[in-house]
This record gives C-alpha cells, sequence and structure tokens, in this order.
C-alpha cells in the first residue's frame, strides 16, 4: 500500500510537469527541453531555503515559483532570437547550462552532494509528514494546475495560442503580438514546472543535480507526446503510463544501471515509433 | 609572465584540434540540414557509434587499425543510413512537418545511446593505447600529439574532399538542386532519394570517424554524442545556417570560445561557459557570420 502511495504522489507529480510542458509545447507548439531547468529550480530553491535558512514550504514555494519565471523569462527572450526548429536546440543549449550550474555552484547546491534533509511542508503547525497525507497535497495542486491549464487553455488567451501554433505569420497580420504569447505561456509552463519541483524536493527529502539532465527533459517530453498534444487528459495518462512502466522493469530483475538505460531506450524508441504511426499521441487533437 | 600566460600556446593547441574535429562534423550536419530540410540529433549518435565500433573491433576483437578503422567508419555509415531508411524516408515522403523529424531524431539518439551503453557500459574508454606510439611534438611553447597532427590533415583532406565532390561531381550538382528546390529536382529527373540517402551515408562515415578520432586522442563516452553536436549546431549557426563553408569558419570560432573561456575558470564550467558566449553571439548576430 505505501508502495502505490509512493507511485501515486509520483505520478501526480508528474502529472503537473506534463501538464505544463503541454501549454508550451502542446498547445503553442514551441519544443522545448528545458524543462527540467525549472523542476529543478523549484527542487533546489526549497531545498535551499527551507535546510539553510528555515523558511516555510509554501514561503519557500512562492519564491521557487518567481525565481523561474524571472529565468524563464530570460531564457525566452534568448530563445526568441532562435529561428524554427533551432529554438529546440538552443533549449538543449540551456538545459546543460542550468544543470552544469546546479552541478558546479557547490557554495548554493552542494554539487554532486546533492541536498539531503528536506522537511515535509507544514502548515499552521501541520505538518505533511506523512505519505499518505502528502499524497492529499500533491493532488490537490495537481488538481489545482489542471484547472489553471484548463482554464488558459479555454481562453482566448489559449485561442492564441493556438493560432500562433497554426500559423504565426498569420496571426501576426492580425495584430497579435506572438512574442508576448509565447513569452508568456513559456514563463507559466516554467513557473507550474517549479510547483512540482517544489514538491518532488519534498517528497524525496534529498536532491542533486542527476534528477534534473536533459534525459529528464526527454522524459517529460516523452510523456506529452504520448499522451497526446494539447490534450490535458492525454498530459494525465501519458505520465502516469511513463512513471508505471519502468516500474514494471523493476520487478524484471535488471541491474539498476541496465534498468536505467533500458528505460532511456523505450523512451527514445517510442519516440520513433509515434512519430512514424501516430504523431498525434493517445488522444491528441494536433499533429506536430 | 603569469603562470596563466604560459598555457595560452596550449590553448591555441587545443583549440585547432577541437576546431578541426568540429569542422568535419559540420560538413556533415549542413549536409543533411541543407537535403533532407531537418535538424538531425541521431546524427550527433553516429560519433558514439563510430567510437564504440572502434572500440570493439580492435579493444574487444583484436583487430589491426587498417582493418578496424574502415570497418568502423563503415559500420556507422550503414546505420546512418539505415535510420534514413526506415525512419526519416517514411516520414519525408508522407511530408511530415521538421518538427517531427526533429523529434524522431532524438527518439533514434536516445535509443542508440543507451544500447551502446547496455552493450559496453556507460564508462569512459579510451583508444589511446591502441596506436603504436604517439609522440609528442611541439609547436611554439604547446604541444600537439601525432594523432591531433593526423586529426587535423583528415580534417583539411575531407572538408577539401567534400568541396571537389560537391563542386564538380554530377552527384554534388544533384545535392545542390535538391537544396534548392526538391520538388523542382525530382521533375528534372533527379533521385531525390537516393541521393539524400547517399548524404546519410556519407555524414554516418563522417561522424563514425570523428568519434574514432576523438576515441584515439581522449576517449568515449555513449552520453558523449549530444555534446558533440550541440557544439556542432552552435558551429553551424555561427558559420550562418546551411552555409556549407562558413560552417568551417564557425567550427574553429567555437572551438577557441570554449577553450578560451576556461582559461580564468576552472573546467568544470566549460559548457557552462561555451553555450552562455554563444548565446549572447546569437543575440547580436541572429543568423550567424555568413548568413546564406
Amino acid at each position: 500500500m505505501e508502495y502505490l502511495i509512493h507511485l501515486a504522489i509520483l505520478s501526480s507529480i508528474f502529472v503537473i510537469l506534463s501538464l505544463s510542458l503541454n501549454l508550451v509545447l502542446g498547445y503553442t507548439g514551441l519544443i522545448s527541453l528545458a524543462h527540467a531547468s525549472f523542476f529543478g529550480i523549484g527542487a533546489y530553491t526549497v531545498a535551499i531555503l527551507t535546510t539553510g535558512f528555515h523558511f516555510n514550504f509554501f514561503l519557500a514555494l512562492l519564491i521557487g515559483m518567481l525565481i523561474s519565471a524571472v529565468v524563464s523569462l530570460g531564457i525566452g527572450v534568448v530563445l526568441s532570437k532562435f529561428r524554427g526548429d533551432f529554438v529546440a536546440i538552443g533549449s538543449v543549449g540551456f538545459c546543460i547550462i542550468v544543470w552544469s550550474i546546479f552541478l558546479n555552484a557547490e557554495v548554493l547546491t552542494r554539487g554532486p552532494l546533492g541536498i539531503p534533509g528536506i522537511p515535509r511542508p507544514e502548515f499552521f503547525g501541520f505538518t505533511f509528514s506523512t505519505n499518505y497525507s502528502f499524497l492529499l497535497l500533491t493532488l490537490l495542486f495537481a488538481f489545482l494546475v489542471y484547472l489553471v491549464v484548463r482554464y488558459v487553455a479555454h481562453s482566448s488567451f489559449g485561442r492564441v495560442l493556438k493560432g500562433i501554433r497554426e500559423d504565426e505569420d498569420a496571426l501576426q497580420v492580425f495584430g497579435y503580438r506572438a512574442l508576448h504569447y509565447k513569452l508568456a505561456v513559456f514563463v507559466l509552463g516554467a513557473v507550474l514546472a517549479s510547483v512540482a519541483g517544489a514538491l518532488f524536493a519534498s517528497y524525496i527529502k534529498f536532491i542533486d543535480p542527476s534528477t534534473f539532465t536533459l534525459n529528464d527533459s526527454i522524459f517529460f517530453l516523452s510523456a506529452v507526446i504520448l499522451g497526446g498534444l494539447a490534450s490535458n487528459k492525454g498530459a494525465v495518462i501519458g505520465a502516469v503510463v511513463l512513471i508505471l512502466l519502468p516500474e514494471a522493469l523493476r520487478f524484471v530483475g535488471f541491474p539498476p544501471d541496465i534498468a536505467a538505460q533500458t528505460r532511456q531506450a523505450i523512451y527514445g524508441l517510442m519516440l520513433v515509433v509515434l512519430m512514424l504511426y501516430r504523431p498525434q499521441g493517445l488522444s491528441g487533437e494536433y499533429k506536430l | 609572465m603569469t603562470p596563466n600566460m604560459d598555457i595560452f600556446p596550449q590553448l591555441v593547441a587545443n583549440s585547432i584540434v577541437s576546431g578541426a574535429i568540429y569542422a568535419v562534423l559540420v560538413l556533415g550536419f549542413n549536409l543533411i540540414f541543407s537535403t533532407a530540410k531537418f535538424i538531425d540529433i541521431g546524427y550527433g549518435v553516429m560519433v558514439v557509434v563510430g567510437g564504440y565500433a572502434g572500440f570493439y573491433f580492435m579493444k574487444m576483437l583484436g583487430l589491426s587499425l587498417w582493418v578496424g578503422v574502415p570497418l568502423a567508419v563503415l559500420l556507422s555509415g550503414v546505420l546512418s543510413l539505415a535510420v534514413y531508411k526506415v525512419v526519416y524516408a517514411p516520414l519525408r515522403a508522407r511530408k511530415a512537418s521538421s518538427s517531427v523529424l526533429l523529434i524522431a531524431s532524438l527518439g533514434v539518439l536516445t535509443f542508440i545511446q543507451a544500447i551502446v551503453a547496455i552493450l559496453f557500459t556507460s564508462q569512459f574508454q579510451t583508444l589511446a593505447n591502441l596506436l603504436p606510439g604517439n609522440p609528442t611534438l611541439e609547436f611554439f611553447g604547446g604541444t600537439m600529439t601525432a594523432i591531433q597532427l593526423v586529426t587535423l590533415a583528415i580534417a583539411v583532406v575531407l572538408s577539401l574532399a567534400l568541396f571537389l565532390l560537391l563542386r564538380f561531381s554530377m552527384f554534388g550538382k544533384a545535392l545542390i538542386a535538391v537544396s534548392d528546390d526538391e520538388e523542382v529536382a525530382k521533375m528534372v529527373g533527379i533521385n531525390t532519394e537516393k541521393n539524400i540517402g547517399f548524404v546519410f551515408f556519407i555524414a554516418g562515415c563522417i561522424g563514425g570517424l570523428a568519434g574514432l578520432l576523438i576515441g584515439f586522442d581522449t576517449g568515449i563516452e555513449p552520453t558523449m554524442g549530444l555534446l558533440w553536436l550541440l557544439s556542432v549546431i552552435s558551429a553551424s549557426i555561427v558559420g550562418g545556417i546551411g552555409n556549407l563553408y562558413g560552417g568551417i569558419a564557425g567550427a574553429f570560432l567555437v572551438a577557441f570560445i570554449e577553450n578560451f573561456g576556461i582559461w580564468k575558470v576552472s573546467g568544470e564550467w566549460r559548457l557552462a561557459i561555451a553555450f552562455t558566449v554563444l548565446l549572447l553571439f546569437l543575440i547580436w548576430k541572429p543568423k550567424g557570420l555568413f548568413p546564406r
């Protein structure tokens, strides 16, 4: 039962990530591989502020969202200089830059040693110390994020995003500043990803740079594409499937290194097969 | 002289060597990009395949250099062609967007990289001890090993050969036609499929050869493909995307930025500094030095 709760918590954290990436990738059509960076910024902010400065989790969460917003705005402005698909390559570059900051800024992040002893959230004297209560908290956050994403997607703002995806030039002719919309959705996606990071750090209690690599970005991308672009239901399904799938590998009994590589191989193969036979994913409305 | 000044000639030497490898790889990348019209991330993994094929043939099977190197290069070329036939050609045939091809190629890289790591573990391996001898030569206070000079020579010869091939052969003319307008090229009777397939074969061979040279010089890791590819794509953007020869200038510029970026700070920051400088460069000149 404890194990099932563990999987449910992880799934809901990854649901937040894939929902937020879906805004950027699915609704707006921007291929971003920098999502792991914002996940990491949320996680590291909470880890540093709660262990080093005894901040309350929720305050640290808000600060993490703010930092993520500022950083993603900067990254977004630079990425907007790239043409076409080179945005994706630029985002890979940023993912590596941010990861190498996590790894090398040892004063702040303790580098490869990681940060242990991250406390569970506390709210007016109540601590979410049991996994069961933590599950309720993550489910609440996942639900809130779902509402936000759904609201954005169905608003007039969301319709402009879809317009950008379909034909950016045409939209510009109608007088929309596509750049502003793209930046706004990129920042929103990053802020929501940092929420997932904060929850992750507080749940696992220990973080190190190895959780925020390019491979993790590829994993989030796979989840969104598997579920289906521009489908929130799809993003939820994709994240849950991809969390549960490797658990099956654990029971096969591979050694840890081989299991991790097998997982990567599966994600890679899945991307290729999806592109070849079902580019819209399981329940997407839109093909890249 | 401060101790830091002493390493100046060495940094120049290092920049020239990595610039040479980038230059060779950029040629392959630009060939694919200008004909098949998408960013082939899977190209990066051919470096890994070449390096590990060499490791397998020469270290595990004990084949000689003269057999092992050509075999490894050929294997990378054939694998690259196979990936094209199985994945990219069908996607292109149904007019998939360049984003779909990009994501498929990301999948190719992830998949092959993981398979290599499963077969050979993710440990760092070197091919250096396969060389009969690797004397060190000194130039103006910097040193270069024999294999680094060979790398340099190969880069020059390969660039010249590709230049001649593209300029004077029917194949080269066909490629220029394909990169200008694929539909029209088809109409005048060019077998575009076959030509692009050949481009993937050549690019795969180039990638594999680069992987071997890297292995002889320093060493190989399954994850190195994407990092080399990022520098190569940066070089290509700096040189002006699709400009075959601008890419060579870009390659050396990127190599100098990467090597000199760590002049005053420790080596771990190399990647971060290199990319930051490149991004600043792109803000300044978004279309590169020599826009096509």
